[in-house]
């Protein structure tokens, strides 16, 4: 198996904004090795989350080529996509998006319900990974009877339960306050440590940032820096 | 496709908006209602209409000489053979009844009437109208008596009365008059008046002595089972080769025109009301779906696939469907069997009801095949009203709803 979990070959995306096209990526060449805690940072605009989109397979590039896990996104049709997220990525949205008609651990079931994990597997890996993140109390809670920071743990925990190659997170902390922030990255920290898992994020905080291993910037849709080349 | 899932998902799905799916459900609840109640009251009536049109010395099936319809005279007339049973099992056979009827002139002392003179075996009429009507003095006791039984209609235009003389004028089969006087054993009153003025009953033996000849002019056989309705057609079209077989259908076209129209009328009256509740169902599944726009894009952003997506937007749609179609059928029955239970009297547009061949009450009557068609139609109706909501939900792409 490769050792690389994403490989992305000159993309390009421009958007038709009215009438005004905006090029959100320009011939972008990005990897991501297994194991890697990543963060994508920039501006708004500056393409971090249409890239965390291309290489979650939510968005397509114009030009150029993406690979996950050696799998190339660009011949898959929207079936195969969405059989591919389910089996091989997690993904924590800014507003967590937790089904709100179902509790934390039928939440945290979910995906492997989608997979066709058997109900009591799906019952022992979500309990002990609300364990793990301690929201042991908070299994029988449905989402709005939790608090925010909460709720992120809880689609965390959704993310990683599966077992993705690749956990993709699109700025994880926008509406979770510093305390909070730091308890949430310090869990992503040690998913990415203690278990391997590859961590994908877009954010614009600098202490999410700090957190990750590599630090990528981009800027008008253009890579400009890259923590990983300059220690090369 | 993790259908526990999705139905876990859409049942709970339903209890989001409590108030405004509990309008949709009585909504549906009230339709559902009214096409039961109303479909019951159609059917009363067309099965009214079929069994006024049967009763009315028709029967199922009938055996007549040729021409007998063309011009009904003692001429068109057969004998027939002494211990005759039609060759149905009993299960099958309600009865059967030969008669003689022609057309004689009835008088008493003031007026003079056209009329059908019928000559019966009483204890063959169970199978007519005859059979159930109140009668005022005497019935016909049986094929011997020579009495006459008369509408109270008639007996109120020829001013006559119970135990009165009549004389009726008829045509034997040697083409000659024949006249004679009855005694009035009775009035009947019957459902209406056109019976009343139309029919005046004797014996059948007494009749055929007044013309002469041991003849019938029909054989009227009513069944159990009207399905068995062409089986025994068949049967009676072989024994008697030179006679004419006919059933309810020929010899009451205007009757069986309505029974087939009225099967049409329950259709179309069904797909009028839920027509019109399918607009207000697609109309909340699309106000559902944009709603949670957001979390269908979140569902397939992580794995979930369209067809999926599909079926829990139409499970929740059939799922609501289902229990306003449970509630509807029982409320619709209870109203049908219960409220209406006894008939909704119609004696006031009593004309018009008979004109109509109805009786002057109308009871519901709730067919199972109505039941069937209700619950399996309105289930379809709510899979239609979610295709469409389902279709905007996976149109538009997990980025751009998880965007909104």
């Amino acid at each position: 198996m490769s050792d690389l979990v994403v490989r992305c070959q000159s993309i390009s995306r421009t958007y038709q904004d009215d009438t005004v096209p905006v090029r959100a990526l320009v011939d972008v060449d990005f990897e991501v090795a297994r194991g890697e805690f990543v963060s994508l940072a920039g501006p708004s605009g500056s393409g971090k989350s249409t890239l965390l989109n291309v290489i979650g397979g939510l968005d397509r590039p114009d030009e150029g080529s993406v690979e996950v896990d050696g799998v190339l996104l660009n011949d898959l049709s929207e079936s195969e996509l969405s059989d591919l997220r389910l089996e091989k990525m997690g993904f924590v949205f800014q507003a967590y998006n937790l089904i709100p008609v179902l509790s934390a651990l039928e939440n945290v079931e979910f995906t492997m319900q989608l997979q066709g994990v058997s109900s009591a597997e799906r019952h022992s890996r979500s309990a002990a990974m609300l364990e793990e993140l301690g929201l042991t109390g908070m299994a029988d809670r449905r989402p709005g009877e939790m608090s925010g920071g909460q709720q992120q743990r809880v689609a965390v925990a959704r993310a990683v339960v599966t077992h993705p190659v690749l956990l993709l997170a699109d700025e994880p902390s926008a509406n979770l306050d510093s305390k909070t922030t730091e308890e949430l990255l310090k869990l992503l920290q040690r998913l990415n440590e203690d278990h391997g898992v590859t961590i994908v994020t877009a954010t614009h905080d600098p202490l999410v940032m700090s957190y990750a291993k590599r630090q990528v910037r981009l800027r008008d849709g253009e890579i400009i820096e890259d923590s990983a080349l300059q220690a090369a | 496709m993790p259908l526990k899932l999705l139905a876990a998902l859409s049942v709970r799905n339903l209890f989001r908006h409590k108030r405004r799916n509990l309008m949709l459900l009585i909504a549906i609840v009230v339709a559902v209602a009214g096409v039961v109640v109303t479909n019951g009251l159609i059917r009363g009536m067309q099965f009214d209409m079929r069994e006024a049109a049967v009763a009315n010395l028709t029967g199922h099936i009938k055996v007549l000489a040729p021409g007998y319809l063309d011009d009904p005279n003692i001429e068109k007339s057969f004998e027939l053979a002494p211990g005759w049973q039609p060759d149905v099992p009993d299960a099958e056979l309600e009865g059967w009844a030969a008669r003689i009827r022609i057309p004689a002139v009835i008088m008493s002392e003031r007026e003079t009437r056209g009329v059908q003179f019928v000559g019966v075996d009483p204890t063959q009429e169970n199978i007519s109208f005859l059979g159930d009507v109140d009668i005022v003095g005497e019935g016909i006791s049986d094929a011997e008596d020579g009495r006459v039984l008369i509408g109270v209609e008639l007996a109120r235009q020829l001013e006559t009365d119970v135990g009165r003389r009549l004389v009726l004028i008829t045509q034997g089969l040697d083409g000659r008059n024949r006249e004679a006087g009855f005694r009035i054993a009775g009035l009947y009153d019957a459902e209406g008046t056109a019976l009343e003025k139309q029919f005046v009953f004797t014996g059948v033996t007494a009749l055929q002595n007044m013309v002469e000849a041991p003849v019938v002019t029909e054989v009227s056989i009513k069944l159990t089972d009207e399905l068995k309705e062409g089986q025994v057609k068949n049967s009676l079209s072989g024994f008697f080769s030179t006679l004419d077989v006919k059933n309810w259908q020929e010899l009451e076209p205007q009757a069986a025109a309505m029974f087939i129209y009225v099967d049409s009328a329950i259709l179309i009256w069904f797909l009028v009301i839920m027509g019109a509740l399918i607009f207000g169902l697609v109309n909340t599944l699309i106000t559902a779906v944009m709603e949670r726009i957001k979390e269908f894009g979140m569902l397939r952003a992580v794995g979930m696939k369209s067809s999926s997506v599909i079926v829990q937007v139409v499970l929740e749609s059939t799922v609501i469907m289902l229990v306003g179609v449970a509630l509807g059928v029982a409320v619709g029955w209870l109203l049908a069997t219960q409220w209406l239970g006894d008939g909704i009297d119609l004696s006031q547009w009593a004309q018009g009801v008979e004109m109509a061949g109805m009786r002057s009450v109308l009871t519901p009557l709730i067919l199972l095949e109505d039941i069937v068609l209700v619950t399996g139609l309105s289930l379809f109706f709510g899979v239609l009203a979610a295709l469409y909501p389902a279709w905007r939900a996976i149109k538009i792409k997990p980025l751009e709803a998880l965007r909104r």
